[in-house]
Order: C-alpha cells, then structure tokens, then sequence
C-alpha cells in the first residue's frame, strides 16, 4: 500500500513530519556549515595574513642575516687591519725607543764635544796669545840687535 | 833681601777675622782714580772699625807708572786716620806683568794681582774687591755679627750709583742709600753663578781660596770673565755660592767697563779687556801651586809695606795647557756652562757686564 502513495506523491503524516525534520536538520546543518565556512574563510585570511607576515619577517631576518654576514666579514677584516695596524705600531714604538737612545747618545756625545770644543778654543786662545808675545819679544831682541850693530839707536 | 813669601812676608800681628784684597796704581784709571779710591778706602775703613770688625787691608800696587808718585806714598797723607797696623803693601815690579801677558791689549792683570794680594792675606775670611766699591750696612752687619761660613763663596749685588755722588768730597750713607741717586735698577744675583759684577765682591775663607788656588791664571788672554770663571771653579770643587744679602756700592766713572763696553763693537781684539766671548763659563783651570807669585822676592820696604821683585823664578809657564780642564758637575749643582760661539762682534748690552 505504500507505493501507490508514493506514485501519487504523498506520504505518510508520519513520514513527512520525518522528512520534515529531516529537512529542518539539513537546513541547520548547511547553517552550520556555511558559518563554518565563514569562520574558515576567516581563519584562511588571518592565516594568510600571518603567512604573510611571517614571510615578511622571514625576509627581515634574511636581510639582517646577510647583514650581519656582511659586517661580520667587515669586522674580520678591520681585525685583521687592526692587528696589522697594532703590529706597525708596536714596531713603530720600538724604533722610537731606538731613535730616543740614539737621540739621547747623540745629545751626550754633543755635549761631551762641546765640553771638549770649548776647552780647546781656550788652549787655543792660550797658544795664540804665546805666539803673539813670542813673535813681539822676538821682534824686539832682532830690532835691539840690528840697532846695535847698525850703531843706531832703538 | 831674602825671599819671602805669604805669612812671612806679612805684617805679624794677631790674625785678623777679615782680610779686604784691593789692587790699583796710580794710573788715573776711570779718571781721577786716587780721589775715588781714597774716599772709598777712608768710609770702609770707619766703618769696619765703627762696628768692631778686625780686619786688614791687603793692597796690591801692580806694576805702577814710574813716572807717578805711588800709592803707598799718598794714601796715609790723603788718609790720615788710616790705621797703618791695618794696612799691608804689596808693590809688584812693573816686569811681571810683562812676563804674565798674553795679550799685549790688557793694561792690567787685575786678577793675578788680586791673587798676589789673597795668597798673602792672613785673615780668616778674604774678601776681594774693588778700590771703588763701598760696602753697604748690611754685609758690614754679616762681618760685625762674625756669621760667615766656611766653604761658601759669598757675593753681593753691585747697585751702580750716579756719578755725581760724592762729586763735592766724602760719601755719606745718605748718598749711598738714596734710591734717588741710582744710576739703574737694583741689581738681583741669579742663581747658580750670581753673574754681574761679580770681582766687584767675593768673599771666602782663606783656606778654600788656597784651596781652590785663587783666580785663573793659566788663561791670561782676557781680564773679562775671569771672575765668573772663579765662581765654575768654586762650584765645580764643591763650594756653596751664596748672596750675603745686602749690596754694594758702586759710583759710575768715566771708564766703567759698562759705560764704555760698546765702544769696541766691531773691533773686539783691540779692547783692552781682551775678548769677552772665551768659554769663562765653561772650563776650569788647575793653577801652578806657585799661584799669586809665591816665589816672588819680597824685599821690605817700611812695616807693612813689601816690593815684589820681578824674578824669572816667579813667572809661571808661559803656556800651560794642562791648567785648562772641564769643571765637573756636583750633584745638586748647576751644570757647567753650555758651548756658545765666539763673540765676535756684536752689542755688549748682549753680554753679562761684569
């Protein structure tokens, strides 16, 4: 009996307060499901959203790694300068310390010369003055002598 | 005649605490040289006996003009209050300077004569000077309060006064104090040699001036210096250089070396105080031990009063490069003077005017 009803489109009282239900339930569930839906596609966008950021903040850090590769080679190589620098100037410091030896020997030994330089100038000062007088005494004992001997008086 | 020499040829008499070394002659030196001498020597010598001072005047009369009365003959007539006990004469023969000489351009080996007179000197402390120096009262006051040390070379500022002071006869203190008749600002001694005017007064115990045996005479080239010379030498053995702490007195003349210096520019040889330029500060000498003359043939004249005849015997080397030697440097003293070129020619307002 049931299948002429169906033919005919009807059901059962029973049946369709059945499928009714069926209905109302299906509705709410696609309800759900669109909400859910709506939700996802809302997670999707703030996960899209983070992706983003995240490959932005990503790209920073690789740019700021590079960097710092970068500087970390330039400090290796203003180290090594450094060092290089340090090594010139220790050097330097050490031929200083030579050159004021050196300087300091020099000053002494001009100085010892000097010493030395002025006690000749009065030696020869001395001589100087002895020969003058020696070369007048001399002088006048030959003109003393000539007189005599010329008969003329001196 | 015998020969004679230092204390023996010395008026015996009780060892004074002071002998006063003066040289000169009757040469008219820095014009009318007897009335500022006389002067001079009459205020010194009141004044040392004003305060009690014993001491003695060592005059030496280095080679006098033959023609010129002596100045041993004038002084007790021009001074007649003049103590003749205190007065000790030396009169050298004209033929040693002549001997001495170096340099036939220097009238007068002051400092050879100076040394003639302190070898002589029997007082504890000699002071040598200058014939036309008074003494101020407060080195007068170190001598009365008898506070001189041993080993310490005492100097004193010269203040130069006007010549007009003392024009119309005796000085005053008056004259000498008034800061009116300065003829320039007074003189200050800078350490550590106290240059300037320094034979005008050094004073020292007799023993360390025999000691160190007087003035130089090896280097007898110049009489610029010689002075200055003295005090390397005295630093150089160890001896204190100290200002005694008053002045004295000088009257500008006609002649001073300071108001006549630039008249030699440009011909420095022909100056009569030979070239001012030698290394003074910068080398030492080591004297003969024959210094001042010491076999020089004393012949007594009158008490007090004693010839020097000239003998070869007496004459030191002619040359004696060993005498001249590098002064050492003293712990806590100066350094000894640095080389400078030889002054050729050039102001003498550049040089130190001694």
């Amino acid at each position: 009996m049931k299948r002429p009803f169906r033919i005919l489109g009807l059901v059962r009282g029973r049946s369709y307060d059945a499928l009714a239900e069926q209905q109302k339930k299906a509705e709410a569930r696609a309800g759900q499901l669109i909400r859910h839906l709506e939700e996802a596609k809302a997670n999707s966008r703030l996960w899209k959203m983070k992706a983003e950021e995240a490959s932005g903040a990503l790209k920073k850090a690789q740019d700021a790694a590079e960097s710092a590769q970068r500087q970390r080679r330039q400090a290796e190589k203003l180290s090594a300068e450094a060092e290089k620098q340090r090594q010139v100037a220790q050097n330097r410091s050490a031929d200083f310390a030579l050159l004021q030896r050196r300087l300091a020997e020099s000053e002494h030994e001009l100085s010892v010369a000097r010493e030395q330089l002025m006690a000749i100038e009065v030696k020869l000062d001395i001589l100087e003055g002895a020969a003058n007088v020696l070369d007048g005494r001399t002088r006048d004992v030959i003109a003393r002598r000539s007189g005599t001997e010329s008969g003329t008086a001196v | 005649m015998g020969r004679l020499s230092d204390a023996e040829t010395a008026t015996p008499s009780a060892e004074p605490a002071l002998s006063i070394v003066l040289t000169g002659r009757n040469d008219d030196y820095g014009v009318d040289f007897k009335t500022r001498f006389f002067r001079t020597l009459r205020f010194n010598a009141e004044q040392l006996a004003a305060r009690g001072v014993v001491h003695e005047f060592v005059f030496v009369e280095w080679a006098p003009p033959p023609q010129r009365p002596r100045l041993i003959d004038l002084v007790f007539d021009a001074i007649p209050e003049l103590d003749p006990s205190t007065c000790t004469w030396y009169v050298v023969d004209a033929r040693y300077h002549q001997a001495l000489s170096l340099n036939p351009r220097l009238e007068y080996h002051e400092f050879i004569a100076k040394n003639v007179g302190v070898r002589r000197a029997r007082g504890r402390f000699v002071l040598t000077t200058n014939c036309d120096v008074f003494l101020s009262r407060a080195v007068l006051d170190v001598f009365a309060r008898d506070a001189l040390e041993p080993r310490v070379v005492y100097r004193a500022p010269r203040y130069d006064l006007k010549e007009t002071v003392g024009e119309q006869g005796d000085v005053e203190w008056s004259d000498l104090e008034d800061p009116q008749n300065l003829a320039g600002p007074p003189r200050r001694l800078k350490p550590p040699y106290m240059p300037g005017g320094t034979g005008d007064f050094v004073l020292l115990d007799r023993e360390t001036f025999h000691h160190v045996r007087g003035f130089n005479e090896i280097y007898r080239a110049a009489r610029f210096g010689i002075d200055r010379n003295f005090i390397v030498k005295a630093i150089s053995s160890g001896v204190s250089i100290v200002d005694i702490g008053g002045p004295v007195y000088h009257v500008n003349h006609a002649g001073s070396y300071h108001l006549t210096a630039n008249a030699y520019v440009g011909r420095e040889s022909e100056a009569p105080w030979g070239n001012r330029g030698w290394h003074s500060s910068g080398v030492s000498y080591v004297n003969p031990p024959t210094w001042g003359l010491q076999h020089a043939p004393a012949q007594r004249v009158a008490p007090g009063h004693w010839h020097l005849d000239f003998s070869w015997d007496a004459v030191p080397p002619l040359v004696d490069l060993n005498g001249v030697v590098l002064p050492a440097a003293r712990i806590g003293g100066p350094y000894p003077g640095r080389y400078a070129a030889k002054l050729h020619s050039g102001s003498a307002t550049d040089e130190k005017a001694e």
